[in-house]
């Protein structure tokens, strides 16, 4: 086991390098056949701490496990390999455990460690990653905070903060940047000097022997202290943001804590009260990787916690893992006898958490869009499916029976056809489905587009909408059924091609607002830069991310935006979530608002969606209630509000 | 004196949508023309470094989203831009016509500093389809309005052939250059303010 872990450290430059990135993707045991023990003493990893029986408390259940400082080289890493076997009588299987495992986080990627000394009940620390996440507390049931911290201190700069005496500011100086920032500004703002010996941990009040199950939940939930924000002062004190930055993460922390686990506790008492149906739902939901294939084989085993790749994205985030697509199989299980959906909620989270197989797409994306209602029966659907096929045909006749000799009195019709025309060639072109001189799919393209500016006169045809139908259309495979279900889309994202840009303009008010509650450096630093606009992000929002990712992905991502949970605006959070995954190469770099945007443009293809969606579900839940207040009404997605006069002022607040 | 002086040169390209404006560039920078370009959502750019008389300077060439509905973010986009690219398609009479609209709308939210002295370059594009037959812009009327307009230099390119592309961009890049010369003699004190900590008051910060 221990040659196993000091391998995952590896000399790999590749792996190196893509810790230096920040990224988090931390694939730590994919080279298990390398000879390991040569290379790893040859890298001269070396175990500086370990500290046995350290828990989490995910569930009411504890986590039990080993926490080791490892270095290497000039960095230093902590893990947390959670025991093999035990706890077996809690009711979590080694896949949980694996979950939670934290798999050589390096320090230049952590912000910030606070410890927790309560009264009663074990010390525990929550460890802040530098993207604003958090990993659950680590409980230490047999002490040895104190000792934890002042190892840390040894091999890498870890400041008290002046705020609070019980957060620590992680600085690894791993960049000369840094050193400079540091030496200029950080000495003056927080006490250096300070020796383990002044951190007035009191070990005595840890008491090994008390029950688990007692305290655990209840410390996840206490001991934040009320943090009173002072005057900004004028100097920019950058020590003095990251420290207020950090302490209004903890409460966010908390607050998803407690989300967390008691939604864990509801899901566990309805599992005893439900349906068959219903407890494999959520069973999936608890017990994702149960479904697929890879974990199925190891699942009953105690001893073997898998080191496969599915489970490395998922370290880093202390949110729920992403599961396979639903199925027609688990479909089925939504349906009763008639095709009605029975409980739409529970089936658009299920859908969240996984997005659909490619061929249940043609049946669920017009229930999801609600161009089908839920409560519709098979039978419902097709009946509406013929009638809205000559309701389309008749829409479409009125294009189709402009003469040419009207059409060249007719310069509107014109100029549209052109511009649809113009773009449909342009769509999509190296997809199998519409690729090819005179695809035909190119022309049901165009035929759609100019049906939906003749059903939709005033909004008409703007740059965008071909994006936004192309993959409608390849998944309807149906001109009238692509038709509608593009009608639905458009009820809710119609606002984004305004003439007035309003829609956009909302949205990316909404963005910068979602960013300063969330990442307040972030925030400041844009406008600093005069980059509050986030025009930067206008092509993520208004084809809903479509140019950032391959078919496939986009195709998941929709659907997963359009089951609206956790949040109507999780687009939004998507945004902020990739913001924040780059936020030290943006600062870093110094990016200008011109750099920025051909970053963020750059970015197009290298976005991991699985793990900016977690990133994403995280900081909607993180931001809750008070993320919710700072979108205005009406705001795409959302219907619009009558005639919503309000974005006006803000629009000046932003641009 | 001659290190203060600007080397980023900054060049945004506006007109109709369909005209070529992506191509022109990616020809340009690149060489290279690809039938597969997407439609140009939000804008983007590109930087080519380029040498007069022993100095070198990076052009920055701005490709915008042409759609009219869109020109509301030119705010953003044109601010400090030393020359302003306007391209038709000489198939395309509507597009042609528009460049009035472009050329306005261009003065209105850049707003440089000498709006009737700011450099535009006109260029004509797509002169290769079907061997000039579908031409339905004359070179004799462009360069009327040219003419008209204060002297724009004028070009006829094809950005899938590459001809011509390497000519026009090098008046591009030397009207950008003169531009950004005459700014900083224009206001000599305030470009030293500009290049080191670019303050700028849009009135709603601080």
């Amino acid at each position: 086991m221990l040659d196993s872990e000091i391998h995952d450290l590896s000399d790999d430059a590749d792996y190196a390098a893509s810790l230096q990135q920040g990224s988090a993707s931390v694939m730590l045991c994919n080279d298990s056949t390398k000879e390991s023990s040569s290379a790893s003493e040859l890298d001269g990893a070396e175990i500086v701490y370990s500290k046995e029986n350290v828990a989490i408390h995910p569930t009411q259940f504890a986590i039990s496990g080993r926490l080791k400082l490892i270095k290497q080289g000039s960095s230093l890493f902590m893990t947390w390999i959670p025991y093999k076997g035990h706890n077996a009588d809690t009711g979590l299987s080694d896949k949980d455990r694996n979950l939670y495992t934290i798999r050589a986080v390096p320090f230049t990627e952590i912000r910030s460690i606070r410890r927790h000394t309560p009264a009663l009940g074990w010390q525990y620390i929550i460890v802040v990653l530098s993207t604003g996440l958090a990993y659950p507390p680590l409980y230490f049931y047999s002490g040895g905070v104190k000792e934890f911290l002042a190892t840390i201190k040894q091999h890498v700069l870890l400041v008290r903060s002046a705020e609070d005496a019980n957060v620590f500011l992680v600085n690894d100086f791993q960049s000369t940047l840094q050193r400079t920032l540091s030496s200029l500004e950080l000495p003056r703002a927080v006490p250096l000097a300070r020796g383990p010996s002044n951190m007035s941990v009191d070990e005595s009040t840890l008491n090994e022997n008390e029950e688990r199950n007692d305290s655990g939940v209840n410390n996840g939930s206490v001991s934040v202290p009320q943090f009173h924000r002072r005057p900004r002062h004028k100097v920019h004190d950058p020590a003095r943001d990251l420290s207020i930055q950090v302490l209004e993460k903890f409460s966010l922390v908390t607050k998803f804590a407690r989300e967390t686990t008691s939604q864990l506790f509801r899901e566990n008492q309805t599992n005893g009260f439900s349906t068959n149906e219903r407890r494999t739902q959520i069973q999936t939901n608890l017990d994702p990787p149960k479904s697929s294939n890879v974990a199925g084989k190891i699942s009953d085993e105690n001893s073997a916690v898998p080191d496969s790749l599915e489970f490395d994205n998922l370290s880093l985030v202390w949110g729920k893992p992403r599961q396979p697509p639903l199925d027609s199989k688990e479909w089925i299980t939504f349906l009763d006898s008639e095709g009605r959906v029975t409980d739409s909620e529970a089936m658009r989270k299920r859908i969240f958490y996984g997005g659909l197989d490619h061929e249940l797409r043609n049946e669920v994306w017009g229930l999801l869009l609600g161009y089908y209602t839920y409560d519709s029966t098979y039978a419902e659907r097709e009946f509406l499916k013929s009638v809205k096929k000559s309701e389309y045909e008749n829409i479409k006749n009125q294009w189709q029976s402009i003469s040419p000799a009207q059409a060249k009195r007719f310069t509107k019709f014109r100029e549209r056809k052109g511009l649809i025309e113009k773009d449909v060639v342009r769509t999509d072109r190296s997809i199998t489905f519409y690729e090819g001189d005179d695809n035909p799919n190119v022309n049901v393209l165009r035929d759609i587009l100019l049906t939906y500016s003749f059903y939709n006169f005033d909004l008409g045809y703007c740059q965008g909408m071909s994006d936004l139908l192309s993959p409608i259309l390849f998944v309807m495979d149906d001109e009238s059924e692509a038709f509608w279900c593009f009608v639905a889309l458009m009820e809710r994202l119609g606002p984004n091609f305004n003439r007035d840009q309003n829609g956009m303009h909302s949205q990316l008010f909404a963005l910068s607002k979602l960013v300063e509650l969330l990442d307040s450096p972030l925030h400041n630093y844009f406008k600093q830069r005069d980059c509050l606009n986030y025009f930067f992000c206008f092509r993520w929002i208004l084809i809903q991310f479509k140019r950032e990712f391959e078919y496939e992905k986009t195709m998941l991502l929709w659907e997963v935006l359009w089951t609206h949970y956790p949040s109507e605006h999780l687009h939004l959070y998507v945004c902020v979530a990739v913001l924040k995954r780059y936020r030290s190469k943006i600062m870093g770099e110094e990016m200008d608002f011109d750099s920025l945007l051909k970053f963020i443009n750059e970015l197009s293809g290298h976005i991991d969606l699985d793990a900016t969606l977690r990133d994403a579900e995280a900081l909607s839940i993180c931001a809750g209630e008070e993320g919710a207040a700072r979108i205005p009404p009406g705001t795409p997605p959302s219907l619009p509000v009558d005639e919503g006069s309000f974005y006006i002022q803000q629009d000046d607040e932003v641009l | 004196m001659p290190s203060r002086r600007r080397t980023l040169l900054k060049v945004i390209i506006l007109g109709d949508s369909g005209v070529g404006k992506t191509s022109l560039m990616n020809q340009y920078v690149n060489k290279k023309f690809s039938n597969q370009y997407k439609a140009t959502i939000g804008a983007d750019f590109l930087t080519k470094e380029v040498q007069f008389e022993d100095r070198l300077f990076t052009l920055q060439i701005w490709d915008t989203a042409g759609q009219e509905r869109f020109q509301s973010l030119g705010v953003a986009f044109y601010r400090g831009a030393d020359c302003c690219v306007l391209v038709y398609d000489v198939n395309s009479v509507k597009s042609f016509d528009n460049l009035n609209n472009w050329r306005e709308e261009f003065l209105i939210q850049a707003n440089p500093s000498d709006p009737e002295n700011f450099p535009f370059v006109v260029i004509g594009n797509k002169i290769d389809i079907d061997g000039g037959n579908s031409r339905v812009v004359s070179e004799k009327k462009a360069r009327a309005w040219c003419a008209a307009k204060g002297n724009i230099p004028y070009f006829e390119t094809s950005a899938k052939e590459g001809i011509n592309v390497e000519e026009a961009f090098q008046t591009i890049a030397k009207d950008a250059l003169k531009s950004g010369e005459e700014e900083e003699l224009y206001l000599p004190d305030t470009i030293d303010v500009g290049n080191s900590s670019q303050p700028r008051s849009t009135g709603c910060e601080c």
